[in-house]
């Protein structure tokens, strides 16, 4: 039988492999090694996976790229309303600039400059609740997460791993998707603005610094209440109840923040940071096997 | 008795409760290291559970186990370094391939370079999965996906090994394989093995110890054998007369002071004996009767009877 045939040098190789087993010292400090593999495990799973790939690429493009450029296209062609009583609402500074300028530039730098700024963070908070769904929640779903239980992982490394795998992809996609959007509004805008009028200084602070804020608050929310969904679909329902909220306010804020002093959005990314890792820290504390086995 | 080091696994008084009830109930077991101790009981019985608290996936609420010596609400991670796992459900990742859920793991575990690719390639040749490695598992069949959990679970080579419901799925040559396994690791190499099945012939051929669990609690622990003298103090007989019993032959049966029951059958007659050694002197009192014996067979209770006889127990 080949099962057996083949057993006396499986076990010899086997006692060299039990040499090769890592004994780490049994400290509380993050294993680097467990986190890249679980991480890389997640990522390999993850490529294969329509349902994850899909969101991540196609709802980006058309937030960030298709509709900044229809909007560009359609201010070029149309004539451009009347932004008068509009710009009165506006901060001084930035209403006297805007008003300095001809009437298609003003729309131009108006849309793309400061309204489409909302995007650029609900497309961080969507990806990363969603993919922290799939992360935490899915693991129950397609019933993979017990033989992880069962494996020499300490909980934090697990922990760290999963909400790694929601948050970098988020952050990868955020950044790359407003390098897209520059390019794609500045060479849509040429012909009427001709000259590079995005990203400004403002909209690095916002991407740089708020955009992953707002990215680890989805995470954060998703790995609470993925704690208690047993599928996807069920932590993406309950999650939505939490983001919704999140994304309106932020769709109210952020064009508004964009058109104050800066160091407003260094505040804001403090606020929203501290309140995702309070959030993220909790959901540590609250991930451990028992907890998670009980649940199962 | 064996020492403390010499039992691979060690409940006491283990409780643990979900809130939906108890699921394991004052548990109490020990394990000599290299034995088969077939996990037993429906399902709900709490064989999940117990696996999850011997392998510090839960803690129990009271009582406490050891594996290998450490307390696996304490040193779980230690503990889980040196057992293997296969669950009820084989737990593959349906979005990576079989070779890709074994390197990771491998990885998780420690493994790593040539070492671990050699050892992935025995267990998937040993498997039989040598060719489909580089499938996705999302188009296995259930008994390809439980053997590569097997593989899984023997990556390092662990020196328990927790196993529930290994052959589901599987076909008879590869139940077959997978039985011859366990009794290898088991007598050869001194494994400790837990197994969960409701296959109970396959249990009886493997286990040296079982123990039958019914909602949370243990019904009954022991040595197959010894559990079936303290139920069944008779050894149940064949005796091959070539034919029923004559009446001279059957009144003979019925009047030895040795023989407890008679039971005609097609080609002979089953007969209780207190032991095998009173087989002989049955034998040489039917020929004297004028029948004749053309064989005997002993027809030991084994786990199967034993689980049986439990549930009976439960039920009344």
């Amino acid at each position: 039988m080949t099962l057996l045939a083949s057993a006396t040098s499986l076990e010899r190789r086997a006692d060299g492999a039990a040499d090769a087993v890592d004994r780490p010292a049994a400290s509380r400090r993050l294993n680097h090694d467990v986190v890249r593999a679980l991480l890389s495990k997640d990522m390999a799973a993850a490529r294969r996976s329509r349902s994850i790939v899909l969101p991540l690429l196609v709802v980006p493009f058309v937030l960030l790229v298709g509709l900044p450029v229809g909007i560009a296209i359609y201010a070029r062609a149309g004539t451009p309303p009347d932004l008068g009583r509009f710009l009165e609402q506006l901060p001084g500074p930035i209403a006297r600039d805007l008003s300095a300028l001809p009437a298609q530039q003003r729309l131009l730098e108006l849309v793309l400059g400061y309204l489409v700024a909302p995007l650029f963070l609900i497309v961080p908070m969507m990806i990363s609740s969603a993919l922290a769904a799939d992360s935490f929640a899915g693991e129950k779903e397609r019933r993979t997460l017990e033989s992880l239980l069962h494996l020499p992982v300490e909980e934090r490394d697990l922990f760290v791993s999963k909400v790694l795998f929601a948050f970098l992809p988020t952050v990868a996609v955020s950044w790359i998707g407003f390098a897209l959007y520059s390019v794609a509004a500045n060479v849509v805008a040429w012909p009427v603005m001709g000259r590079v009028f995005v990203p400004t200084w403002r909209w690095v602070g916002l991407i740089v610094f708020l955009a992953p804020a707002v990215a680890m608050l989805g995470l954060g929310v998703m790995v609470r209440v993925s704690a208690r969904a047993r599928t996807t679909q069920e932590a993406n329902q309950l999650g939505g109840a939490v983001i919704m909220p999140l994304i309106l306010a932020s769709v109210g804020q952020t064009s508004g923040l964009l058109m104050m002093e800066p160091y407003w959005i260094f505040v804001a990314s403090i606020v929203v940071w501290a309140i995702a890792l309070l959030l993220v820290r909790g959901g540590l504390r609250r991930f451990t096997r028992d907890r998670v086995a009980s649940r199962l | 008795m064996p020492s403390s080091v010499e039992f691979a696994l060690r409940c006491s008084g283990v409780t643990r409760f979900f809130p939906s009830g108890v699921a394991v109930d004052d548990l109490s077991f020990d394990v000599p290291r290299g034995s088969v101790l077939a996990l037993l009981g429906n399902n709900g019985a709490g064989k999940t559970t117990t696996i999850r608290l011997l392998n510090g996936v839960l803690r129990p609420d009271s009582g406490s186990c050891r594996v290998l010596g450490l307390d696996p609400a304490i040193h779980g991670t230690d503990v889980r370094r040196r057992t293997g796992v296969v669950t009820e459900n084989a737990g593959l990742d349906d979005r990576l391939t079989a070779l890709e859920n074994l390197e990771s793991t491998a990885r998780l575990r420690g493994l790593r370079g040539k070492t671990a690719r050699a050892r992935i390639d025995d267990l998937l040749e040993r498997f039989d999965m040598s060719r489909q490695a580089g499938q996705l598992c999302q188009g296995f069949s259930t008994g390809q996906r439980r053997r590569v959990a097997l593989a899984r679970a023997l990556l390092h080579d662990p020196e328990v090994l927790f196993l529930d419901e290994p052959t589901s799925g599987l076909d008879p040559a590869g139940a077959r394989a997978v039985m011859e396994l366990i009794d290898h690791s088991a007598r050869e190499r001194g494994r400790t093995i837990v197994l969960c099945t409701h296959f109970l012939g396959e249990a009886g051929t493997s286990a040296d110890l079982m123990a039958v669990m019914h909602h949370g609690r243990l019904a009954a622990f022991g040595r197959p054998e010894e559990l079936a003298a303290a139920r069944w103090p008779f050894l149940d007989v064949y005796l091959d007369l070539g034919g029923p019993p004559t009446p001279e032959v059957e009144a003979t049966l019925r009047g030895l002071v040795t023989v407890r029951a008679v039971r005609p059958v097609a080609d002979g007659a089953l007969v209780s004996v207190p032991g095998r050694d009173a087989i002989p002197s049955v034998v040489a009192d039917v020929v004297a009767s004028g029948g004749r014996v053309y064989g005997t067979r002993s027809l030991p209770k084994g786990l199967e009877d034993v689980y049986f006889a439990v549930q009976q127990e439960i039920a009344a």
